[in-house]
């Protein structure tokens, strides 16, 4: 496939869509649904460079710093549990039975706990993003290849050889899918974080603004949210393919094209 | 590759024990640390005064009215999300061009916080059962596509060419290669979802206003009622522990012939 | 497999379309001689005694309004459903109204909610400070950090005014965002320096030992109107009789609840959890059938002077 055929298949969707949006908005005069031109035009006025310095930049490095821990966390986790059946018994209603606490309400215990600062903010990416990473890492650990499985144990191979070129490699592409899959999460995350005890950030100055009723701002803050998304999913395509390039590339070997 | 069709195995009493004995162990560290002075205790209440209110709490039938609010609109909006997020999933899965169509306008929705939409919701349903649900579906809907598509993607070539040349129809291909490569894919992708689902389904709750067991935390937290809001933080965890119980159930059926459960329920040692 | 898969497909077809089907139950036009459906959307704070009261004793009844009162967590949930017709009336304080109206939101205040009892430091609202804290008094405040439920609202603007009246500079005080209930936490664990809480955490925070140094709502203006009832302009050009209706009966419940202030701490046992003990020991603000559009007026300049708004906003178009 052309580059350009690729350019052309990846925009058209959201061309059209925006296209839909635009027409579908003109001229409106609902109060909580402007018209996109508006939208756009408060886009320009609001996020210039001052603020993205004050406000987006300083949320980012929450998000990633919060993203990273609960990955690592995740997997570290995920490994243990994943590996020994009887920790998984152990642990696992009591890992469901925190991981259904909503957000908002946990915010306020983590606040009792750790205070109203930048570790807070963290503690809670990482209270909602580590879900998907220890799930899909505790499943891609429990449904390894059993071939390969014993035939590490007849070449005696054990202890943290074992786990970095067996368990962790085998179970590398749901570890990827988790971490993917925890990317919109900790941006989700990083929006509720700022809604509590905050007076900077991406989240905080969108939800000032819905509190303030200036929605075109508010609009142009979602807007940048979901470009902020694509910017970190392209990131983490580019990562990924570093990682899992062997499996890509046996997976390709037998395929066609 | 046909699914086999394997002996339902018996949950064994040892895996409910030790269940059992890791939430004794936290709830015993809960009575014990605001009692202790690690945390405050007008604040953090210890276990055994949580379960005293939540014994005050189940006499009033407004929590009951709330629990049933909340189980309607969880258990909708998650058969919604499931169901369509497989198809969608399963379509774009399949055909790599609609993939990279819609790659770009997927990336950009995902991350955009459900939070987010609750003005609009509010304006289109009002702080009904309905907005919630709204909430529920857009949250839970991506978490399956997602696990969905990338199942469908991990098809083992080498099946999917042999069943190609065996001359099998395209729904016969999905329902013999694609399905069971992707169905452990999609069982997390429903646990996932089922998750996520109570997660906005509560925070929905609290932030709309639509009845339920969030409305109910929020009021308790704008009385200034410290303990009935843990009493309710404990019927929501435990509400996610049952839904776990009842999707890890499900999947020791629909999974019977994969390598994790074959494992773990028939080797001896 | 197959069956049960079409079978899902149908279920979640029918339940889609029951969800996503149309039912706008807003208020109709009622069939003659039937009472108008209106919905209300309040708070669940004691500030609302008075419509709960007035619905109990028949006000609304009996000018044929059948009301429906839903809580929500805040004006942000609230003002959207108005707008859109969900909602008939809702309640909100006096600066988001403002806020609101500078940004041309449509909407129109019918009739008093609630004001500060005007008397200071018996307020159903305090600025508090650790009782072994060094801050003596508002103009202390400068550098430090106080705790306000919502930014750029009432209650920073209160506290400023706090700071000014006693001499200090508003602009050095600094504000971090924390809902009430956890306020007198983060007080106690030095998380902030002060705290500016109403009822029922008023009681929290004294019970925790805290001191009150000052009653902020006093500060700001005499018997400061601090939130109101209102509707959209939309509602009020098509149906101008519903909203005469229902302003009477909540004039008739502020006046009745004014008056019976042990019918309102029953009353709010109904639709909050707050501890007995803790309702009968609270202040109650005041609840006069006219707004005191003067420190509405106020409240709107100070608010300019603070920096949340660029210009001063229509205050007599916004007040009825």
């Amino acid at each position: 496939m052309t580059l350009v055929r690729r350019g052309v298949l990846l925009l058209a969707l959201p061309v059209l869509l925006f296209a839909a949006w635009w027409v579908a908005s003109a001229g409106s005069t609902d109060f909580y649904w402007p018209s996109l031109s508006s939208i756009l035009a408060a886009f320009g006025r609001t996020w210039t460079w001052d603020r993205v310095q004050a406000d987006v930049l300083p949320s980012l490095g929450r998000l990633l710093a919060g993203y990273l821990l609960a990955v690592v966390v995740g997997v570290a986790l995920g490994a243990v549990i994943g590996s020994v059946r009887w920790v998984r018994a152990l642990v696992e209603p009591l890992l469901e039975f925190l991981r259904a606490i909503p957000p908002p309400v946990l915010v306020p215990i983590v606040i009792l706990l750790s205070g109203i600062g930048d570790r807070t903010k963290i503690l809670v990416i990482v209270s909602g993003c580590v879900w998907p990473v220890l799930l899909n890492t505790v499943e891609g650990v429990r449904g390894r290849d059993e071939v390969l499985s014993d035939t590490c144990r007849t070449y005696g191979i054990t202890g943290p050889l074992r786990l970095r070129h067996l368990v962790l490699r085998a179970a590398s592409p749901q570890i990827v899918t988790g971490a993917r899959q925890a990317l919109p999460i900790a941006i989700i995350l990083m929006v509720i974080s700022e809604m509590m005890a905050a007076n900077e950030g991406l989240g905080f100055t969108v939800v000032q603004f819905q509190r303030g009723f200036q929605i075109p701002e508010m609009w142009s803050g979602v807007l940048l949210l979901g470009l902020v998304g694509i910017l970190l999913s392209l990131l983490f395509r580019a990562a990924e393919r570093g990682l899992l390039g062997w499996y890509h590339g046996q997976r390709a070997g037998r395929r066609e094209w | 590759m046909v699914a086999v069709a394997a002996r339902a195995p018996r949950v064994t009493g040892r895996p409910v024990a030790l269940g059992v004995l890791g939430l004794a162990v936290f709830a015993l560290a809960l009575e014990v640390g605001p009692r202790a002075g690690l945390v405050p205790i007008r604040y953090a209440p210890p276990t055994s005064q949580i379960l005293v209110t939540l014994g005050e709490q189940v006499g009033r039938s407004a929590f009951w009215v709330a629990l049933l609010d909340t189980l309607r609109t969880w258990a909708e909006g998650l058969l919604i999300a499931v169901v369509a997020g497989i198809v969608v999933g399963v379509l774009l899965g399949s055909v790599p061009f609609l993939r990279a169509a819609t790659a770009t306008t997927v990336e950009f929705l995902r991350p955009i916080p459900s939070v987010a939409l609750i003005p609009l919701v509010i304006v289109l349903y009002g702080p009904t059962i309905r907005s919630t649900l709204v909430l529920v579906v857009y949250a839970a809907f991506w978490q399956v596509l997602i696990q969905v598509m990338h199942g469908v993607a991990d098809v083992d070539p080498v099946a999917r060419d042999t069943a190609r040349s065996y001359g099998l129809g395209a729904w016969a291909r999905i329902r013999y290669v694609v399905w069971p490569t992707a169905l452990p894919y999609v069982v997390t992708g429903v646990r996932l979802a089922t998750s996520v689902a109570l997660i906005l389904t509560i925070t929905g709750q609290l932030v709309i206003g639509s009845p339920g067991l969030g409305k109910e935390i929020d009021n308790a937290q704008q009385s200034d009622a410290v303990r009935v809001v843990y009493a309710l933080i404990l019927v929501t965890g435990l509400l996610g522990v049952l839904a776990n119980l009842a999707t890890r159930f499900v999947e020791r059926r629909v999974l019977a012939w994969h390598p994790a459960i074959r494992r773990e329920e028939v080797t001896p040692a | 497999m197959r069956r049960t898969f079409v079978a899902l497909l149908a279920a979640a077809a029918v339940l889609a379309t029951a969800a996503c089907g149309d039912s706008s139950d807003g208020a109709s036009d009622p069939a003659p001689g039937q009472p108008d459906k209106v919905n209300a959307g309040v708070i669940a704070i004691l500030d609302v005694a008075p419509i709960y009261l007035g619905k109990q004793q028949g006000f609304f009844s009996e000018r044929d309004i059948d009301l429906t009162l839903t809580t929500a967590q805040g004006g942000a949930a609230i003002v959207p459903a108005v707008l859109s017709g969900e909602y008939q009336f809702g309640f909100s304080n006096s600066i988001s109204l403002l806020l609101a109206t500078s940004q041309n939101a449509g909407l129109k205040v019918v009739c008093n909610g609630n004001n500060s009892t005007g008397v200071d430091g018996q307020d159903f609202a305090g600025l508090f400070v650790k009782a072994d804290s060094p801050i003596q008094s508002p103009k202390d405040l400068a550098g430090r950090t106080v705790a306000a439920n919502t930014l750029k609202n009432i209650v920073d603007t209160s506290v400023r005014a706090s700071v000014k009246k006693d001499g200090g500079d508003p602009a050095a005080v600094k504000f971090v965002e924390l809902p009430f209930p956890q306020q007198v936490a983060a007080l106690d664990a030095g998380q902030v320096d002060a705290i500016f809480v109403v009822e029922p955490f008023q009681q929290a925070a004294v019970d925790a030992g805290a001191r009150k140094i000052a009653s902020s709502y006093v500060d700001t203006a005499p018997d400061l109107t601090v939130a109101m009832y209102f509707t959209s302009t939309k509602l009020l050009g098509e149906n101008p009789d519903l909203v005469a209706r229902f302003t009477e009966a909540m004039k008739e419940s502020l006046a009745y609840a004014d008056a019976h202030s042990d019918e309102v701490r029953d009353v709010i046992g109904t639709y909050t959890q707050i501890a007995p003990e803790v309702r009968a020991k609270m202040t109650l603000p005041k609840w006069p059938t006219e707004i005191n559009t003067a420190s509405v007026d106020a409240l709107a300049e100070a608010a300019v002077a603070d920096g949340l708004l660029t210009r001063k906003p229509d205050v007599a178009g916004l007040l009825p």
